[in-house]
């Protein structure tokens, strides 16, 4: 870590960790009720507890194995379907619309329906995550090799390359950062679709921790579980960076700078 | 040794705009022949056709005789970018160029080539980290690395400095009487055509065909300070002017003022 890199931490993190800190103030002088909105310490003790349990790691476990899942299937279907109707005009003709059209249906008014389909437990809250992780990763495949540069195409073809060929080495690489982009922001709409899953019914996960929380008045495990939502909705961002960066080291802007 | 003979051709758009018109051409092998004409002409669209990017509406584009449908082994290009492929480092732009030749062979050809464009060590980086000039380097490279019969060039130093033009013009010509291909290259530049050219075509445009063709006679390497160039340059400004003169002659109402000069 060279000094700049850290100067920027130390900067981002003062207003946070000020706060933090004037808050901790305020409640133990009892200046301020700590009931509904605990101070750090209390909330770095919920924590500790909830992982000495081994609930935490539970919760956690749960959460991010059905983010994985529906995140693999949407992410799956997004990019197969986006390449066909990218690469074929006919089937972008025939099912492009269709998807639009569903994509016009907010994602959470599918729960019921998913609900009665497809029973409470776990498939729907797949399927809904599946659905969330669909359209952007379909939509940035579509548009991508939409955007393909026709004159790369034709150095393909004037080198020999045809079809396949084409498709391996002109279109895949130069389609690879808009799908790369895309798969974060379905990772994204991923862990929002989940926490509406597990809101909807759950014995586990952090959205069970949270209406947990909510039923019982406990701040404290709330909050936890929202920081925890983002530590792992920024790591996950992290792995799926790290994973792809070698994929694109080539490009001239470095936009997977976290 | 490979023929290009460029006979008839028309092409007629979709939308109805005639760009070329009756294209005869014949290139002799290894002969340089350059296609001369302002914007609008053609010219592009003759060398789209030659590559097979694009078909004809008439006529024929034939190698020793035999027609060809499409791309071609034979015919490689250079296009007025340099249309690398950036997600390749330089090495392997070039040897995109040579997927027919076996691994070991190419990648020889790759050292080979790196060091004649004056880009010896420069095999892993990656296109954006190189200037211009050198992109274009590297197409041209890529473009000969299979040894091919013919090769296309579409105003291929008309976005470069004169500096810079001059030392790819040195480049090409070269690598040209090293691997000998037939090279057909449109150009809107009187002295790219004069300098590297055995034959001048010089175009006329709506719809583009051929108004005139001439030897350059002068002996190689040329030299631009002589006065035979120059008057093998001014004779090639008189055929312009000569187009020109018909296109006003014709009532189109362009080409007025010399692009040329």
């Amino acid at each position: 870590m060279n000094w700049g890199n850290l100067r920027g931490w130390l900067t981002a993190l003062a207003v946070p960790v000020a706060l933090g800190v004037a808050w901790e103030v305020a409640v133990r002088t009892g200046i301020a009720p700590g009931r509904l909105m605990p101070p750090p310490s209390r909330l770095a003790h919920t924590a500790g507890a909830l992982a000495a349990s081994g609930e935490l790691q539970t919760h956690v476990a749960a959460t991010m194995t059905r983010v994985a899942i529906g995140f693999g299937i949407g992410a799956f279907a997004g990019t197969v379907i986006g390449m066909v109707t990218g690469a074929s005009e006919t089937a972008r003709r025939l099912l492009d619309p269709s998807i639009q059209a569903l994509r016009a249906i907010p994602s959470i008014a599918w729960v019921p329906i998913f609900i009665l389909w497809l029973g409470i437990f776990e498939t729907s809250k797949l399927a809904l995550i599946a659905l969330g992780v669909f359209f952007p990763v379909y939509l940035g495949m579509l548009s991508a090799i939409q955007g393909v540069d026709r004159k790369l195409v034709e150095v393909g073809r004037v080198f020999g390359f045809s079809g396949i060929g084409i498709m391996l080495r002109i279109t895949w690489p130069a389609v690879l950062p808009t799908w790369i982009a895309s798969l974060r922001s379905g990772l994204g709409l991923g862990f929002m679709f989940v926490v509406a899953a597990e809101l909807m019914g759950a014995s586990e996960g952090l959205g069970y921790l949270l209406l947990d929380g909510q039923q019982m008045g406990r701040a404290d495990s709330i909050l936890v579980a929202m920081i925890v939502f983002a530590l792992l909705g920024k790591a996950s961002d992290g792995v799926l960076v790290a994973l792809t960066r070698p994929l694109l080291r080539w490009q001239d802007t470095v936009r997977s700078r976290l | 040794m490979t023929t290009l003979a460029i006979d008839g051709l028309g092409k007629t758009y979709a939308d109805g705009t005639e760009a070329l018109r009756d294209m005869h051409i014949m290139a002799r092998s290894g002969e340089i022949v350059a296609i001369l004409g302002g914007s609008g002409c053609g010219k592009t669209t003759l060398l789209r056709l030659t590559a097979g990017l694009d078909q004809p509406s008439a006529g024929v584009i034939a190698i020793d005789g035999r027609p060809i449908g499409g791309t071609h082994p034979a015919i490689s290009a250079v296009f007025q970018e340099p249309r690398l492929l950036p997600w390749l480092t330089v090495g392997r732009n070039i040897a995109f160029g040579g997927r027919r030749i076996a691994k070991p062979e190419r990648q020889r050809r790759v050292g080979d080539l790196l060091e004649r464009i004056g880009l010896a060590g420069y095999g892993a980086r990656w296109p954006k980290d190189l200037s211009g000039g050198q992109q274009q380097r590297v197409a041209i490279a890529r473009a000969l690395i299979g040894h091919p019969a013919i090769l296309l060039l579409d105003e291929p130093f008309s976005a470069l400095d004169a500096f810079t033009r001059a030392s790819l013009h040195e480049l090409l010509l070269a690598l040209w009487q090293e691997l000998r291909p037939t090279i057909l290259v449109v150009t809107h530049d009187v002295d790219e055509a004069v300098f590297l050219a055995d034959r001048v075509v010089v175009m006329r445009p709506r719809p583009g065909r051929v108004h005139e063709a001439m030897t350059i006679g002068l002996p190689r390497p040329r030299n631009k300070l002589t006065s035979e160039y120059d008057i093998t340059r001014r004779n090639v400004l008189r055929a312009i002017d000569r187009s020109l003169a018909v296109d006003r002659a014709t009532g189109s109402g362009f080409g007025t003022v010399s692009p040329w000069v």
